[in-house]
């Protein structure tokens, strides 16, 4: 017996040590072959004018892909290799398996030499930018992309966006700076409106409570059963930051007030109407019963079945079915007891980690001039409509104005046939003239509804900021505990479970968690991105 | 059946529980299943909502239209017959010959071999590790990046080892070496006769590990036309989720594409979980008979 143990001890070494071994061997190579960041094919690359390359090369890009179709047989792709001689081999990954995937690229070393639509986070670019595996491209830039350099230019806001405190830019945003909606707002249901003889929609909390009550007595859907919910939401996730801009809070965690003072959200007294407000709704009957164990799915039948007055979605005929029309009106953010409200949390204009270069590229002056076409009118029109003919032509080119070409089939999925960008979010910029001539009766009703009822009150919550690495540790692990603190105590709040007499006492419990020093950090963030002006 | 002694009261009671116990395990097991079916071809609202829970409602075959229209589905299943074949293949041609060789007493080395398989089953080498090699070996994006790595389960090794020695006499391995036989031929003209159920045992525990991975598929591969079915159904019933989890800002056209694709998956999931389990479900009953006689062998032989 003793003998057998030593045996195992001696195998268990011996297999130890060669494990340990075989590590050391593997690293060694794979750090040699870093190439060198000044790159030979420099001279291949053409300053101005197509083709960027005279020599064709091929780059490996990774990217998000909604899986619609073989990126390589693309007219897009196609387009842009003929146009640029640039080809790309593609190392994508399903939506749902992406993150993943890009955590296993960074760990292992085997980069790509461009990741599109990557949606790098912000602690991704610090860290593997400082590491130097992202290649800075503030020169690349200057030198190589006068679309994006005019747009940074003239935007300094989205340069100090995108600049991480080490002073450099490792990645290219989406910017859409017509952008409003943060998620998507929430809407009434146009029959229901149109049963109650509502010729004015609510402006205040109160007259909400009293729509939602009529709602609930007066049998709107006409089906002669109390089968009304009057208010509906997965989990308040999906309607919180909208309802909190009623009592003067801008975002669901941080946000900077009118007077640049960071607030940690929970603890501010708006925070408080709100749930005090939603456990009255719920007390009264006006609010599903299924909130906190429902499935978006769920929520979406009922919006089916006719049963919803005031829910949230991107579009109220995702949840109610059928086309889409201006029956369903947006909602407009109520005024509450809180002075200063309502206030409405607006989109920043620019999604950043859409696009970054790595140190395994050989033609980053390639690469650079080849995404700065997707920044200029031309390349954006490419890549979100797809090429001249197969959903659209120019009725007045010279004006940029186009018409609609009639396909079979779904438009939206006929077009990602034809285009990566969809269902992603990709590099660029949203022009408004891309879309001219081709907007329909709806989306003009949204951008009329979002210019009547958001914009009044819009302010972005929060600008997009870079934390250190210090930073960024120290925020996850409060917000670690926090984060289930907080959702757990609103549900208890709202269902009633926990009375708001005790508001004080969880205001306390969160500060020992650490709540003010997350405003500490975050204001610290936020004077720096104001000094930079 | 009739029996000759008369039941006793207590034999009685005994005997109604165990009905009552079974039935309850039957309905647990069957439920499930029930469900799928009816959900498959029922109107999805009605399943969303709940009011569709045992017997179809609003009946539609619109979801096995749909996956029956999808050329990313049969790409997806065609994919996986060949590495569940494929596999299933390379792993009992390694997994049969090691179990052999390790259930021989007079293997030399038998003991220090087989420390070193159990190695293995305590310390792996960690995903990125693995993922090194499986690129250096230059199988990345390749079918033999789901085969190889996996291709000997140190604990199907284990199973048939045991097999062999329980059922494989040692006297019958003398008797042919009295005639002349060769190893090689030991094994393959007696050994594997004779081990019938174990293999069929192993291929099927392999064949299904095949069928249901999606991990090193996930992992490994680039390529959608190369993707096994579990994968395709994990993007539609994942996507399903992602549309209303989703935090940060969104972009209107990418909340448009998720919920196009969260109404597709609502109608075709369930159609594909039967579509894709049904090869393995149909399989099982063939199967079967080794199973009963594997466990007969040793208790009834005495």
């Amino acid at each position: 017996m003793r003998g057998l143990k030593r045996k195992w001890a001696i195998i268990l070494t011996f297999s130890m040590l060669f494990s340990v071994l075989a590590a050391c061997a593997s690293s060694s190579p794979s750090t040699s072959e870093q190439p060198e960041a000044g790159s030979a094919t420099g001279s291949n690359v053409n300053k101005e004018g197509f083709p960027i390359v005279n020599e064709p090369i091929t780059l490996t890009m990774m990217a998000k892909d909604a899986g619609m179709k073989n990126w390589n047989e693309m007219p897009v792709i196609q387009e842009m290799e003929k146009l640029t001689g640039i080809k790309f081999d593609f190392r994508n990954a399903p939506l749902d398996s992406f993150d993943t995937k890009k955590n296993l690229v960074f760990a292992s070393g085997d980069y790509p030499d461009v990741f599109y639509a990557a949606e790098l986070t912000q602690d991704e670019e610090v860290r593997y930018g400082g590491q130097g595996v992202l290649v800075p491209l503030e020169d690349l830039i200057d030198e190589y992309a006068p679309n994006i350099k005019k747009i940074l230019d003239e935007n300094p806001e989205i340069r100090k966006s995108i600049t991480t405190p080490d002073g450099h830019i490792y990645s290219l945003p989406r910017i859409d700076l017509s952008a409003v909606w943060y998620r998507g707002p929430m809407w009434y249901n146009g029959e229901f409106l149109k049963a109650l003889n509502m010729d004015k929609i609510p402006e205040t909390t109160e007259e909400l409570y009293t729509y939602l009550k009529r709602v609930k007595e007066e049998d709107p859907n006409g089906n002669g059963q109390a089968d009304e919910i009057p208010f509906s939401s997965v989990k308040l996730d999906d309607v919180r930051m909208f309802m909190l801009g009623w009592w003067g809070i801008y975002g669901e965690v941080i946000y900077a007030d009118k007077n640049h003072k960071v607030n940690y959200t929970p603890m501010q007294e708006g925070y408080k109407g709100y749930l005090t407000f939603l456990n009255r709704l719920w007390n009264d009957g006006l609010m599903d019963k299924e909130t906190f164990s429902q499935t978006d799915d769920q929520k979406k039948s009922k919006g089916k079945n006719n049963q919803l007055a005031i829910f949230s979605d991107f579009h109220p005929y995702f949840t109610l079915g059928g086309d889409p029309n201006p029956e369903d009106e947006m909602m407009k953010p109520l005024k509450s007891e809180i002075a200063d409200s309502p206030v409405y949390g607006k989109h920043p204009g620019l999604s950043r980690g859409a696009f970054a270069i790595t140190n395994s590229n050989k033609a980053p002056e390639a690469t650079m001039r080849w995404i700065d076409y997707l920044y200029s009118y031309e390349g954006a029109v490419l890549f979100d409509l797809g090429p001249e003919g197969m959903l659209w032509k120019y009725t007045d080119k010279d004006n940029r104005v186009k018409e609609t070409v009639p396909v079979e089939g779904d438009r939206e999925e006929f077009r990602a046939t034809l285009t990566p960008n969809y269902g992603i979010v990709t590099p660029g910029i949203v022009n408004n003239d891309v879309q001219k001539g081709l907007k329909t009766d709806y989306d003009e009703f949204l951008i009329k509804e979002n210019e009547e009822k958001l914009l009044p009150y819009a302010k972005v919550p929060y600008p997009l900021v870079y934390l250190t690495a210090e930073e960024t540790e120290e925020i996850s692990k409060l917000r670690s505990d926090l984060d289930t603190y907080v959702k757990q105590m609103e549900a208890k709040f709202v269902i009633g479970q926990e009375p708001l007499t005790n508001w004080d006492a969880y205001v306390e419990q969160i500060k020992k968690m650490g709540g003010e020093r997350i405003e500490e950090i975050y204001q610290a963030a936020y004077d720096r991105w104001n000094q930079n002006q | 059946m009739p029996s000759a002694v008369k039941e006793s009261r207590g034999d009685r009671w005994f005997l109604l529980f165990n009905y009552m116990y079974l039935l309850f395990a039957l309905v647990i097991v069957l439920y499930p299943l029930v469900y799928i079916i009816s959900a498959s071809i029922s109107d999805p609202r009605y399943v969303s909502s709940g009011e569709m829970w045992l017997l179809p409602k609003g009946i539609t075959f619109e979801g096995y239209a749909r996956v029956f229209e999808n050329s990313k589905i049969w790409t997806g299943y065609k994919n996986t017959i060949i590495y569940a074949l494929v596999g299933t293949a390379v792993n009992l041609l390694v997994t049969m010959p090691a179990a052999y060789a390790l259930s021989r007493k007079d293997f030399v080395g038998r003991g220090f071999f087989m420390g070193m398989f159990l190695v293995t089953m305590f310390f792996g080498g960690g995903l990125v590790p693995s993922y090194l090699l499986v690129k250096d070996l230059g199988m990345v994006n390749s079918m033999w990046a789901l085969i190889l790595p996996g291709a000997a389960s140190i604990w199907n090794i284990i199973v048939a080892r045991t097999f062999f020695q329980s059922t494989i006499p040692r006297e019958l391995q003398e008797a042919a070496h009295i005639d002349g036989c060769t190893n090689l031929r030991l094994f393959m003209k007696i050994v594997l006769p004779l081990s019938l159920p174990i293999i069929a045992v192993m291929a099927l525990f392999y064949g299904v590990g095949h069928w249901n991975s999606y991990f090193s598929a996930m992992i490994y591969l680039n390529e959608e036309a190369k993707y096994p079915l579990q994968m395709i159904l994990r993007q539609i019933l994942v996507l399903q989720e992602m549309g209303s989890e989703m935090t940060g800002p969104v972009s209107g056209e990418v909340a448009q594409a998720l919920a196009n694709k969260a109404d597709v998956a609502a109608l075709v999931k369930y159609a594909v979980i039967i579509v894709s389990t049904l090869p393995v479900i149909a399989v099982y009953p063939f199967l079967q008979r080794y199973f009963v006689q594997g466990v007969m062998i040793g208790s009834v032989k005495g």
